[in-house]
């Protein structure tokens, strides 16, 4: 068993019209065993910009401690939030840190730029980015979800149908995996 | 048969397969030449003896062959004796590592309208011994005019599958039944071990439903509370254990023969047990506009 | 903890320990199995990439960028694993941009490869990263590939990564003195068009960059061999509404934009 797959998680963002949703399933296990059904692996860095991150849960903690660290040191310097291309570089760089020892996690990031235009990106463990235009996919439901939103996803929808939309793609796709599910949390923005 | 004998060895590779004439008793209606059956054994209820492949490493090939076909795992059944009978219950789905591979498996096998065995570990090695397993307890039923006993069952199961110890069959299960002697209940699996019990589960759920069951049993239960009992301890079991999920099926053999009492989304047990409280939309409180 | 620079081996021991352990085996990252590839013509430098990253056996990006920017005047095709690719030619692209500040010149290709392969041999091979690099300076066009190890070659024309075989051939064929622009990019396209059907780790559409003297033309997607062609005209409806058991409403904060304006400590 991979360790991406010891704690089980599903991690999906969309993109539509001036409009973003990222959701997650609920579930922590320890393999096979579901420890809770109430986990959370989507955070918000500020109104407009929201970090999802799947994998190792402790990793997945500890990573998402030290970037709330490092925004808010910026926010004190800046005196601003900041922007999800500048966040995802951020993480990207905390990231390709321990590239010979990394984190046991797949971020993804989902935020509204400036001019509410929205911005999604996942990485791998190390800090790949991976920016894409229309939804981007984690956890070790991943594939499942690739399939679902190939088939789902269409372009600028309107924040109540991308809503139907990134929610019946997790929920098709948790039902083919056992290490994700138990109910999920959908953030349209 | 032990293969770190020489002699044994020697053999195996001269003939490369399996001789189970010893297990199969001389008595007419085991017999494959029987005209019982019909004479070149196309309905026989032994099994033809498997080829053996050909290799100096016996065990190690068996040891990757299982590897390469390694069935679905994870499940949860169990099953109890009670006042009225016995209820034998199980959940559906079948995984292949973290992949859902079905949600609609059949775990309880019907062996005749008086005995159900219960299916863990390989579905095909499970599936296969019932199916033969049916075959002679049919066969047993013609040649003696009366229905074979769950004793019996069970025991004829266990000793094909202590039989083929230790070369990669993967079998946890249950036989339940009621024959003469009223409800019957045995535990059976591929280390060749047989159990008479009154509460048995197996798989990888086996410690969640244990829990449920443990606590809620009681002998003198009606057969709604039974149902009910058996129902709730698979699904804990599958809200606990990622590998056991889809339908929670439960029957129940009384003197008449089993009956299928219910199967239910565990999905949906869920909200029955743990009733979603529907809030109405909440507003967070807008800051007020400066003065 | 931050910002000491350089790699953080901190991780290694715990994740070294669950390896050994045997709960886990060590995980794989996002590869870019790529053609990518280069060649001189008459006025200059063209390269060329495909758009395909992979993570095992699934594609999970269909149109990645693999022709980085290292200066104006250089830019440089990366293979191997896409963190690794993009770490070392961001590193050395700020490097160059320093340099230029400090020196007010152009960037020299060979400055470009003598930073890339100095990290890269310094990581003996564990950067994986194997670079096509291309540039026209001060002594005119060069094209240098460099393995993940930290040699490099300097040639004429060359290809890199998984598809590298079925770039060459068309190379191989086709390749002579002196080509024009228009030419030039013919081939590279027909290069990249080799890897994107002949080798599995290669894919989807083509990225050419051309290079001449004082000019640069990025030509994203020059090529895209693939279209989806299996979009459903009717789209995709939903039988049954999701059930939704909670709703908050948060709604988001006005943006505030500070204007400065003198005398703002007054009291």
């Amino acid at each position: 068993m991979s360790i991406f797959e010891y704690n089980g998680s599903a991690l999906v963002a969309m993109v539509g019209k001036n409009c973003f949703a990222i959701a997650s399933d609920r579930r922590l296990g320890v393999q096979l065993q579901t420890i809770a059904t109430d986990f959370q692996r989507i955070h918000k860095i500020h109104d407009r910009l929201f970090l999802g991150l799947s994998g190792l849960g402790t990793d997945t903690q500890t990573l998402y401690q030290r970037l709330v660290f490092r925004h808010k040191l910026y926010q004190l310097r800046e005196e601003r939030d900041m922007k999800p291309e500048t966040f995802a570089s951020l993480v990207s760089a905390i990231l390709y840190e321990k590239r010979f020892g990394p984190y046991f996690c797949q971020p993804v990031i989902a935020g509204l730029s400036d001019e509410d235009k929205p911005f999604i990106c996942t990485m791998d463990s190390i800090g790949a980015k991976e920016l894409a235009k229309d939804f981007v996919v984690a956890g070790t439901a991943g594939e499942s979800l690739y399939g679902a939103c190939e088939a789902m996803f269409k372009p600028d929808m309107e924040p109540e149908e991308l809503f139907e939309t990134i929610s019946q793609a997790l929920l098709s796709s948790v039902d083919r995996d056992c290490l994700s599910g138990w109910g999920g949390h959908v953030y349209v923005v | 048969m032990s293969l770190a004998d020489p002699e044994v060895v020697g053999f195996c590779f001269r003939m490369m397969k399996l001789d189970f004439s010893g297990l199969e008793s001389k008595a007419p209606h085991f017999d494959a030449s029987n005209e019982l059956v019909g004479g070149d054994g196309a309905l026989s209820a032994a099994p033809s003896s498997f080829q053996l492949p050909i290799t100096a490493d016996f065990d190690g090939f068996q040891k990757n062959a299982i590897q390469m076909v390694k069935p679905a795992k994870g499940t949860t059944t169990l099953a109890f004796i009670f006042k009225e009978g016995v209820m034998v219950a199980a959940d559906s789905r079948a995984s292949m590592g973290g992949y859902i591979s079905s949600q609609s498996v059949k775990k309880i096998i019907e062996i005749n309208p008086y005995m159900l065995g219960t299916m863990a570990g390989g579905a095909a090695d499970c599936q296969f011994w019932h199916r033969n397993l049916g075959i002679k307890c049919r066969l047993h039923e013609l040649a003696n005019k009366r229905r074979i006993s769950v004793t019996g069952a069970s025991k004829l199961l266990a000793n094909i599958l202590y039989s083929y110890r230790g070369m990669g069959l993967s079998v946890g299960t249950m036989i339940a039944g009621w024959d003469e002697t009223g409800p019957g209940l045995y535990y059976v699996d591929s280390e060749g071990g047989r159990l008479k019990g009154q509460r048995f589960s197996v798989g990888s759920g086996s410690p969640y439903a244990y829990g449920v069951l443990d606590s809620g049993y009681r002998y003198d239960m009606t057969i709604e509370e039974a149902a009910e009992l058996a129902r709730r301890s698979i699904y804990h079991a599958t809200f606990r254990d990622a590998a056991s999920g889809g339908v929670a099926s439960v029957y129940y053999v009384g003197p008449n023969g089993w009956k299928k009492l219910s199967g239910d989304d565990v999905g949906e047990l869920h909200y029955h047990y743990y009733p979603a409280i529907s809030s109405t939309t909440e507003q967070e409180m807008v800051e007020a506009p400066a003065a | 903890m931050e910002n000491s620079g350089g790699f953080s081996f901190d991780l290694c021991k715990r994740n070294g320990w669950l390896v050994e352990k045997g709960i886990v085996k060590p995980p794989s990252f996002t590869k870019t199995g790529t053609t990518i590839v280069g060649l001189v013509f008459q006025d200059g430098v063209i390269l060329g990439a495909d758009t395909r990253a992979t993570a095992g056996s699934i594609v999970c990006d269909k149109n990645c960028e693999k022709i980085h920017y290292m200066a104006p005047n250089i830019y440089c095709c990366g293979a191997g694993t896409a963190a690794d690719t993009e770490a070392v030619t961001d590193m050395v692209s700020s490097q160059l941009q320093l340099h230029r500040y400090h020196t007010g010149r152009e960037s020299r290709v060979i400055t470009a490869l003598t930073l890339l392969k100095k990290h890269l041999f310094g990581y003996q091979g564990y950067v994986s990263a194997a670079l096509v690099l291309g540039g026209v300076d001060c002594t005119g066009p060069h094209l240098h590939t460099i393995y993940p190890h930290g040699s490099t070659d300097t040639l004429p024309f060359a290809t890199m990564g998984s598809g590298s075989l079925a770039a060459m051939s068309v190379f191989e064929s086709k390749y002579k003195e002196g080509l024009t622009r228009d030419e030039g990019i013919k081939i590279v396209t027909e290069a990249i068009c080799a890897g994107i059907f002949n080798d599995l780790g290669s894919g989807s559409n083509v990225d050419v960059c051309v290079l001449t003297k004082g000019h640069k033309e990025y030509l994203r997607n020059n090529l895209m061999p693939n279209p989806r062609t299996y979009v459903s005209a009717k789209g995709y409806s939903f039988s049954k509404k999701t059930e939704v058991l909670m709703t908050k409403v948060t709604p988001l904060k006005e943006r505030v934009e500070v204007i400065e304006a003198g005398d703002a400590m007054e009291e």
